[in-house]
């Protein structure tokens, strides 16, 4: 995986969730530049101000959804690369998810080599 | 499950307090099963032959086995079974209050046996864990408090446990659920569930019991109460749900609505109808579990 900084916006109503999967992906691109939303309003927001190379969106948030901030994000880049990280993975989220644009899910509680894994598969070429 | 409830059982029996099941669960990790233990609760030996067989441990250095051998207390064949046994877990804490001075042998005997049959346990055989077991612990649990409980209801009861024993620890004892209609809060959040069944879950704490919860579910010291303390309070809460709106998923096709989690402000709350606080006891302090659950018309 290239060291090239790169811009990560990790959205999630929760302080401590976006601590932690920061300290996941830190420990493996140590330059990254993180950007922060806490609902999904301000993720649609900030993935237009910054155009980051990869989001991470939690499902459960307030204003918008993880879901509806998705087809958001798609709306104006419909190439983002965007990961749903929650706890409320069932068939019919995941389905929602995927039809949205997501093009990958995280199971919390998060399992550090799934991230490790998805940020390999995600990032491998940038 | 087992320790959990018996426990819980023990307090309601008035059989020991509060405060000697805290340090009994405390020492439970450095606790190692006895044989006279296991030979009671297999019912292979009674409470005074194991007495008897300790007490000659004292006079002669002999091991438990041997020496019940040859008292004809116990066959072979029967030893080799004991010796070769799964531990239940809620037998170590008995033997903990037992080494404690809270309970005799005798007492523990007897608790042992009365509980199983009033939880209709016995025809189940061992007391090792299966989902039915658990079914008729919480059955039973939540009929000391006089209440009937759904089956939703139920299957949410057992993950907030095993999810309390997942992410915080073992080391509790749940007290009997109380119907309330007005509560106090302290570090309360609340999150709402919404779908085939309609749920307003809280979790209740002082701040510095908050502060243990928090580090054991974090896995991170915190001194002070913040905004990360704060954070894995409804982050608990928030996966807790969200794994029980997969299982509703999975078992039911039921899909549930999760409203993000919040933070009570009031410090009175007027509960919805039906609603039941479970305080449950840590070393670090109690925990109490609010729920009110009704399923969609």
């Amino acid at each position: 995986m290239s060291d090239k900084a790169l811009q990560i916006l990790i959205s999630d109503d929760s302080i401590l969730a976006r601590k932690q999967l920061k300290d996941v992906i830190i420990k493996q691109l140590p330059d990254v530049q993180f950007v922060e939303a806490a609902n999904g309003q301000e993720a649609i927001d900030k993935f237009k101000e910054t155009k980051p190379d990869m989001v991470f969106l939690d499902i459960v948030m307030p204003i918008k959804d993880g879901i509806e901030a998705t087809k958001g994000i798609m709306e104006i880049d419909n190439k983002a690369d965007i990961i749903i990280v929650s706890s409320v993975g069932t068939k019919m989220q995941l389905k929602s998810a995927i039809e949205a644009g997501a093009r990958d899910f995280i199971q919390k509680p998060m399992n550090p080599s799934q991230v490790i894994s998805v940020l390999e598969s995600h990032l491998g070429g940038k | 499950m087992y320790a959990q409830f018996f426990g819980s059982y023990l307090l309601n029996r008035e059989a020991v307090s509060p405060e000697d099941l805290t340090a009994a669960i405390t020492l439970l990790a450095d606790t190692h099963i006895k044989l006279g233990t296991l030979a009671m609760h297999m019912g292979y030996m009674t409470a005074s032959e194991v007495d008897e067989v300790c007490f000659l441990q004292t006079r002669e250095d002999k091991k438990f086995g041997e020496i019940a051998l040859r008292r004809n207390y116990l066959f072979e064949s029967q030893l080799d079974e004991l010796l070769k046994a799964q531990i239940p877990d809620y037998l170590l804490l008995g033997q903990t209050l037992v080494d404690m001075g809270c309970l005799t042998n005798s007492d523990l005997e007897e608790l042992m046996v009365s509980y199983q049959s009033e939880c209709q346990l016995s025809e189940e055989g061992d007391g090792y864990e299966t989902q039915s077991i658990t079914t008729k612990l919480l059955t039973n649990f939540f009929k000391q408090s006089g209440a009937e409980i759904s089956e939703y209801a139920i299957m949410y009861m057992n993950l907030i446990f095993n999810n309390l024993i997942r992410f915080i620890g073992e080391d509790f004892t749940p007290l009997t659920p109380v119907f309330c209609e007005e509560y106090d809060t302290n570090c309360c959040v609340r999150q709402s569930i919404s779908g085939a069944i309609n749920c307003i879950s809280r979790i209740d704490m002082s701040e510095d019991v908050a502060l243990a919860f928090a580090s054991r579910y974090a896995k991170m010291e915190f001194a002070d109460y913040d905004e990360y303390v704060e954070a894995s309070l409804e982050d608990f809460l928030n996966l807790h749900n969200g794994l029980y709106s997969v299982n509703m998923s999975n078992l039911y096709s039921e899909e549930l609505t999760l409203e993000p989690p919040v933070r009570e402000e009031a410090p009175t709350l007027a509960l919805e109808e039906g609603s039941f606080v479970i305080p449950v006891i840590y070393p670090f302090g109690t925990v109490y579990l609010l729920l009110s659950m009704k399923e969609a018309d």
